[in-house]
């Protein structure tokens, strides 16, 4: 079995800071003097600790996470918020940088990781079809080759020429996702886009998602409504407090980990 | 077959640029567009800002100050001033501030982060030669000839590129963290304007304090700018024209290495 990304170790630690610096020049000498008098003379420092000591802690988003998706694979990412999710993906996507473990990757990725990332309010649903294509990776050619379809899929061909902050949210999204649609990636990284847009428009991005599958693109798709992950990932993963709870291709044992943590 | 570790993004950097160019051309050309979206004399603002300056400066220190020209026109000594200097500034305050206003993008996407200082650069490019063509206007308008000296009049502008854009990559890398040098670079180079050549020439300055006057980078290239088109009124101050060009290269090169150092991590401290 060929796999598609290899994921081996991977670790992720944030740094968070808890407290809240001083803001002021008066807050600041305030920190130093309790700090001086801490130090040089404890006896007469202050009994109430200092309002303005900030310490970090370490954050592991991610701890030790291994997994291997193979060729053509669907993968549903399962996990609360604050699983690690949107960190993974981030990692995947290479906008973030791991902190420790290794992911091989056998071809191209593209990532919607938030519909619309790239768009402008102020150009037209024209200009950000293409500005937003090139943001995804497509080529000035390819874009105008598909210009048509991704704006019938779309179904806004009326307001084409209109500025997008004028959208209405559903409209806004069905452009994004009509853009992302008509990628020709080897791996497609989809983060919560059936969020928006109704029923009908769901169906309809589910239906190309699975073309674009048959194609023989591998998917990754995070989603917090089940359904849609029964109903189209051949495999799924479940996180919880960034470590892998699961690894199955039985979507519905994962299903019950993920429902059952949740009760 | 590719591999993400700890440090691997900065394998293939330059080429991954090279990939990108489709994208660098659509964000200068959002850039270009948006910009004036929404406002009544729309592309004009590129002339009315310089040329406004030129006005007022050319009456502070032209006829108020009554500062010397070397007989040259004042309005037009300021404005082969000012129009190097928006470039300057341009380029400078806009790269500073670029993490931070390609933070969406930025956060989502992966792509080789330079490339929002070279939209802002091709943008500032743009600008700057619509404001040169009225430049030239005027010298016709003047009946000032250019020299051949002119043909040197690229290397000004590639050295006014190479410190703002060094010193923006720094001040860019240092403002994903301390949002401070959001406020201090307007003010530089507000300042900047009048510590620079801007409104007057580097010859009103003693010879004893040239030297000094010269710290600035863009003393000795916008009198070098000057000295491009008007070569017979305009002397170079050698020692400070090659300090100019050592501070140029120097900020490019200290500026692409801070700001790659940083590279990965600017999407989790932005």
């Amino acid at each position: 079995m060929t796999f598609a990304i290899k994921v081996e170790n991977l670790s992720k630690c944030y740094r968070i800071q808890h407290g809240v610096p001083a803001g002021s020049l008066k807050e600041l000498v305030e920190h130093y003097r309790r700090k001086f008098f801490s130090k040089l003379m404890p006896r007469l420092g202050d009994s109430q600790p200092d309002p303005y000591e900030v310490t970090y802690e370490e954050f592991w988003a991610l701890k030790d996470v291994s997994f291997e998706i193979p060729k053509g694979a669907k993968l549903g990412v399962l996990g609360r918020n604050g699983a690690g999710k949107s960190t993974l993906l981030k990692i995947l996507s290479q906008t973030a940088e791991p902190t420790s473990g290794k992911i091989y990757i056998d071809g191209e990725i593209s990532s919607l990781l938030e519909m619309g990332t790239g768009f402008h309010p102020e150009l037209s649903g024209r200009e950000n079809v293409f500005l937003n294509g090139a943001v995804l990776g497509m080529g000035r050619t390819e874009i105008l080759r598909k210009f048509d379809e991704i704006v019938a899929f779309s179904e806004i061909e009326k307001f084409i020429d209109t500025p997008y902050k004028r959208y209405s949210s559903g409209m806004q999204a069905r452009l994004a996702f009509a853009v992302a649609a008509h990628l020709e990636p080897e791996i497609l990284i989809l983060d919560e886009v059936l969020a928006v847009g109704d029923m009908s428009f769901q169906k309809k991005c589910l239906k190309k998602m699975e073309e674009i599958s048959d194609s023989g693109a591998t998917i990754i798709f995070v989603n917090h409504g089940v359904d849609a992950i029964k109903q189209f990932c051949t495999h799924a993963i479940v996180l919880d407090h960034g470590q892998l709870m699961l690894d199955t291709d039985d979507i519905d044992q994962a299903i019950a980990l993920y429902l059952g943590d949740d009760a | 077959m590719r591999i993400i570790e700890a440090g691997a993004s900065n394998q293939h950097y330059w080429s991954g640029l090279w990939a990108k160019r489709s994208l660098l051309f659509y964000l200068t050309r959002k850039d270009l567009i948006v910009r004036y979206k929404q406002t009544a004399v729309g592309v004009s603002w590129v002339l009315i800002r310089p040329f406004l300056t030129m006005v007022v400066f050319t009456m502070i220190f032209g006829s108020i100050a009554n500062l010397d020209s070397n007989g040259l026109p004042y309005g037009f000594v300021v404005f082969a001033g000012v129009v190097p200097w928006f470039l300057f500034a341009n380029l400078f305050g806009e790269t500073s501030a670029c993490l931070i206003t390609n933070g969406g993008i930025m956060k989502k996407l992966n792509c080789p982060r330079l490339i929002f200082p070279l939209s802002i650069l091709a943008v500032g490019l743009v600008d700057f030669f619509v404001s040169f063509a009225l430049l030239i206007g005027m010298m016709f308008w003047y009946h000032i000839h250019l020299g051949w000296q002119i043909i040197f009049f690229p290397f000004f502008i590639l050295m006014i590129a190479a410190t703002a854009t060094g010193i923006g990559l720094i001040a860019a890398t240092l403002n994903a963290r301390y949002r401070d040098f959001q406020q201090l670079v307007p003010f530089l180079l507000q300042l900047g304007m009048y510590l620079s050549p801007v409104g007057y020439l580097n010859q009103i300055v003693s010879p004893k304090w040239e030297w000094v006057y010269s710290l600035n980078p863009m003393a000795g290239i916008i009198n070098g700018f000057r000295w491009t088109l008007v070569p017979q009124a305009i002397t170079i101050y050698t020692p400070g024209l090659l300090y100019s060009i050592g501070f140029s290269i120097a900020a490019l090169i200290i500026g692409i290495i801070v700001f790659r150092s940083a590279e990965a991590g600017f999407a989790d401290t932005i």
